[in-house]
């Protein structure tokens, strides 16, 4: 349109077009008709002439219409976009005018929808994206299950997984694993210093389920992967092939020992490669464990499987036909099978991510608690800078504009302030997630693959939109119900009322969300505590633990032990080391082979497997060394070495569960009923798996006697046990000055790394919760500084007739706590119905645990009272003259 | 101008409409009565294909319309010319010469 911009009629209606058309072609017809009559003609016969004139009249007034709707409609589109545009600029400008509140609103918002993103992108990566293998979907993993449904997820036998293998239908194909941290490994000589290499020992169809190709060389062919076959073949996970054979790709076709046998390197693995776990190093045919220590027999139940269905078949039919199978393993084999006839199927997915999801979940709920608490926070701003802002809105309606004109500028206003707080907030969402990666120190699976990106930033913008729409349409819609005589015509004192009763109603809301966020903080610290308290039947502070493995080519197979028990005293003769001792891992850093040392009148029931535990080698002193109580009899010694009686030691737990209420030392125990080991002594319990986990039965070796090349050595340092590092460094080198050594740690850390996920929850939690009553005790406050203000009139008037400070000051403070009393009953309601989800992230605490409760009640009144104070102070200090005079 | 593809007729509906208008504001009427005076006998021209032409050029913004009152004091709605609808008239008016000049060049090819 031309020149300035034009008063414009209001939109016409479908009836207001249809009019004036009519009215046209009317006004034509008549004038046409009019001018006929002049010269000469009859009324009638001037009618049908102008009529013949004018041609079709009703296909032109169709037409007419119809291209005047279409002008109209786009009319309304351009006004609405011009109006859109108008309200942007004057949100913008309001904006500007109150930069204070913008600035508060912006950040709020900037760190909720942050912390919500954040969090949204770990949950998103872990627990929604596909697991890093084509149509991962079909990807289920098969455990066998006991007939009585006692028990679940139990391991497969390698001859029974050929037997699924073998009776498979639905399922495209299936394969196991044998991989335990710490445990399955082999010892790789020949290549640089000996090292234990960790191994995942693997069947055939392993990889062929999964569907990853080798990156370099190929992998294992099935004839390669069997009893018989050419079986010495080794593929390399890609980590362990940079580290230890500098990335050349020459390694294919080489031959490396492994425990002293000669395998082929056939294959190395892609970077994005990590199952079973990031922590296998290499994959070998399961085939190449001989029947000495792991026998092939169906009892015998060691290994994972993964398996691919069929397009088209569900988890259901994959799990009926898995247990049809093993149904009739049990029934052809009942001597080993009867009382495992029974599978279990679950998604890959679910089985990789199901331990974090329920302490993710939470951490998403809280956040989301918190993301609800800034959305609250800058709702109750909003009405606060709306209250001010009645007359500007009075005005505006008393110049014109319509109610639905002023709601809609005030919700642009909202979601401006919303885009803004979502901008800030994906910087702050980047920042986040990477903290939230470094928190959870190797807690949390598929950690590798968490980034922001394109469905973080989608996600933010939802979030934006919506918490936009959640804290600015309730202002909005109380803003443009002005009252436009009342806030015209007089003070606005009598138009506060609405804008109380909705405040409150936001104040109760956020102090229920403070409660619940506090109490899951209370309820996390607590277990954390407990956790912190637990007796780990060790004495972590101290002690320096330095990890290697022995060279058996350098120091002999046979007489390498000469040069342990050497190491070791050299170590105990440095000056500053108090007493020294040895194991094959420390606690939480593997459990050792597992072995079936029992009473020799042990009765093995029918269907029931020989029960075993896991062993640990240690030295002489070992249990002295990290102050574990020596309960009866004795430590190793230096003589309980090769060609000595074979001895054991157990722990309280072992002692309890075969020996009850006797005296365990001296007692038989055998791995066959046949070869049999004397106990010599009965230590306290270690929490040997995690801090968390009760001790399980454990037995302990002598290295001396039946020994492993792997070797953590343990100090007990008088001063600090890292300032100790080198003079034990040196202790071991002047024995050998080439041993080659893996790690050096404290047991604190140790410890201190076994807390990381619990310690995440807490710390993430603990700042929810410290966020939310902060938030809280702000909402209290500010509901309560807006009232006094509100209502200085009336506390002047009761201060001139004579009321005394103390009665004003409980009046305030009342109406604060009974705010904050409304908002902690309903908060304590919601986080009993919540904590339940929390249970099994608690440590030795319920989730109804009264002690938070009632510490989180307390404290949350405490901060209400606080926050009423200053309010009440200021309103007995009211002027009874300038308060009234300044209406 | 408006999508629809457009004959011959219409295009020179349009511009003998605008011309029109480059007088100054009139209603439908004294369109219609301006046109057939001009055209006299040579071309017949019925209104309802220039009222058509009137609101297309209104949606095209060629035009304005805007009720005001005639001479005779009725409710009339009156069309301006637009900026646009005088470029599009002098767009038109070149085009109708080149055509016509194109036409006699074929009828008298020695002049």
């Amino acid at each position: 349109m031309s020149g300035p911009r034009r008063f414009q009629f209001p939109w016409r209606s479908r009836q207001d077009i249809r009019n004036d058309v009519d009215d046209e072609l009317r006004f034509h017809l008549e004038t046409r008709a009019q001018e006929l009559v002049a010269s000469g003609f009859s009324a009638d016969d001037a009618r049908l002439q102008a009529a013949r004139e004018f041609g079709d009249i009703e296909d032109a007034r169709q037409y007419m219409r119809h291209v005047d709707g279409s002008i109209e409609t786009r009319r309304r589109q351009r006004d609405y976009v011009g109006e859109l545009r108008q309200d942007l600029r004057y949100s913008l400008r309001s904006l500007k005018a109150a930069p204070a509140f913008t600035i508060v609103a912006i950040l709020t918002l900037a760190l909720g929808i942050g912390a919500n993103s954040a969090v949204f992108t770990v949950v998103h990566r872990v627990l929604q994206a596909p697991l890093p293998f084509p149509n991962a979907d079909r990807l289920v993993r098969v455990w066998t299950a006991k007939t009585d449904g006692s028990f679940t997820q139990a391991s497969v036998s390698a001859v029974d997984l050929d037997d699924w293998r073998a009776n498979r239908k639905q399922i495209a194909d299936l394969g196991g694993w044998w991989f335990a941290d710490g445990a399955s490994g082999m010892d790789m000589t020949g290549h640089g210093a000996p090292a234990r290499v960790s191994a995942a020992f693997v069947s055939p169809g392993f990889f062929s389920t999964l569907q990853v190709g080798a990156e370099l060389g190929r992998l294992p062919r099935d004839n390669e992967m069997v009893r018989g076959g050419d079986d010495r073949v080794v593929v390399l996970a890609h980590g362990y092939w940079l580290r230890n054979f500098g990335g050349n790709s020459n390694v294919i076709n080489s031959a490396v020992l492994l425990n002293g046998e000669s395998y082929r390197v056939v294959g190395v693995m892609p970077q994005t490669f990590a199952f079973p776990s990031p922590h296998a190093e290499i994959f070998v045919p399961f085939s190449v464990i001989p029947d000495g220590a792991t026998p092939r027999i169906r009892p015998v139940r060691i290994m994972d499987v993964v398996a691919r269905l069929k397009t088209g078949v569900s988890i259901g039919q994959a799990s009926a036909e898995m247990k049809g199978i093993t149904r009739a393993l049990a029934a052809q084999f009942p001597d080993a099978n009867a009382a495992w006839g029974d599978a279990t199927v679950m998604s890959l997915h679910e089985a990789v991510t199901g331990s974090v999801k329920t302490s993710l979940m939470l951490l998403f709920s809280a956040v989301s608690f918190v993301l609800l608490m800034t959305c609250v926070n800058v709702a109750s701003l909003l009405l606060a800078r709306a209250s001010s802002r009645e007359r500007e809105m009075a005005v505006r309606v008393s110049l014109g504009a319509t109610k639905g004109r002023i709601l809609r500028q005030l919700v642009t206003e909202s979601l401006v302030l919303a885009m803004a707080g979502g901008v800030l907030g994906s910087v702050f969402a980047a920042a986040l997630t990477r903290g939230l990666v470094l928190l959870a120190a190797g807690q949390l699976p598929r950690a590798e693959e968490i980034h922001v990106d394109g469905t973080t930033l989608l996600f933010v913008l939802g979030i934006a939109l919506v918490t936009g729409v959640l804290f600015g349409t309730a202002p909005a819609l109380r803003s443009s119900a002005v009252n436009l005589r009342g806030t015209l015509n007089a003070s606005s004192r009598n138009t506060t009322g609405g804008h109380t009763r909705l405040r409150s109603a936001l104040v109760v809301t956020q102090i229920a969300f403070a409660v619940v966020l506090a109490v899951g903080a209370g309820l996390m610290v607590r277990s954390f505590d407990r956790l912190l308290n637990v007796n780990v039947g060790f004495k972590p502070d101290h002690l320096l633990a330095v990890n290697f493995n022995i060279n058996t080519e350098r120091h002999g197979d046979t007489t390498w032990q000469r040069y342990y028990s050497q190491v070791l005293d050299r170590v105990r003769a440095t000056p500053g080391v108090m007493s020294a001792g040895a194991s094959q891992y420390a606690p939480y850093r593997g459990m050792g082979e597992r072995n079936s040392f029992v009473p020799l009148d042990y009765v093995v029931h029918a269907g029931e497997d020989r029960p075993s535990f896991p062993t640990q080698r240690v030295s002489d002193g070992y249990f002295r060394t990290i102050g574990t109580p020596l309960l009866s009899g004795r430590e190793f010694l230096p003589t309980d070495r090769k060609g000595s009686p074979p001895v054991l030691i157990v722990n309280e737990a072992y002692a309890k569960k075969f020996f009850p209420e006797q005296d365990v030392v001296g007692k038989i125990v055998s791995p066959d009923g046949k070869n049999p080991i004397t106990i010599v002594g009965v230590v306290g319990d270690i929490r040997q798996s995690a801090i968390a986990r009760p001790a399980e039965p454990l037995m302990y070796l002598s290295n001396l006697q039946n020994g492993r090349v792997k070797v953590t050595l343990v100090s007990r340092t008088m001063a600090d046990p890292l300032t100790m590092t080198n003079a034990i460094r040196n202790a071991i080198w002047s024995v050998d000055r080439d041993q080659t050594i893996t790690s050096v740690f404290t047991f604190d850390d140790v410890v201190n790394e076994s807390l990381a996920r619990p310690r995440m929850l807490t710390i993430l939690f603990g700042i929810f919760g410290t966020l939310g009553i902060a938030l809280g005790g702000l909402g209290i406050y500010g509901v309560l500084s807006f009232l006094v203000s509100a209502r200085r009139r009336e506390l002047a008037v009761r201060i001139a007739l004579g009321a005394r400070a103390s009665s004003v000051i409980t009046l305030v403070l009342r109406r604060g706590l009974l705010l904050a009393f409304a908002g902690v009953v309903l908060g304590l309601g919601l986080a009993l119905a919540l904590a339940r989800f929390a249970a099994s992230q608690l440590y030795d605490i319920t989730p109804t645990d009264p002690l938070s409760y009632g510490l989180v009640t307390c404290l949350l009144l405490v901060i209400a009272a606080l926050a009423s104070a200053l309010p009440a102070f200021r309103a007995s200090r009211v002027a009874p003259v300038t308060a009234m005079q300044s209406d | 101008m408006a999508k629809e593809p457009m004959d011959l007729l219409q295009g020179t509906l349009d511009v003998l409409i605008l011309r029109t208008l480059a007088w100054g504001p009139m209603h439908g009427y004294a369109v219609t009565r301006w046109i057939r005076e001009r055209t006299g006998d040579t071309i017949q021209i019925e209104d309802a294909p220039l009222y058509k032409a009137l609101h297309r050029l209104e949606k095209a913004e060629c035009v304005l319309a805007e009720w005001g009152l005639s001479e005779n004091n009725r409710r009339a709605r009156f069309y301006r010319l637009t900026p646009a609808g005088r470029k599009q008239l002098k767009a038109g008016e070149a085009a109708w010469r080149r055509y016509a000049s194109a036409v006699f060049a074929v009828l008298e090819p020695s002049a």
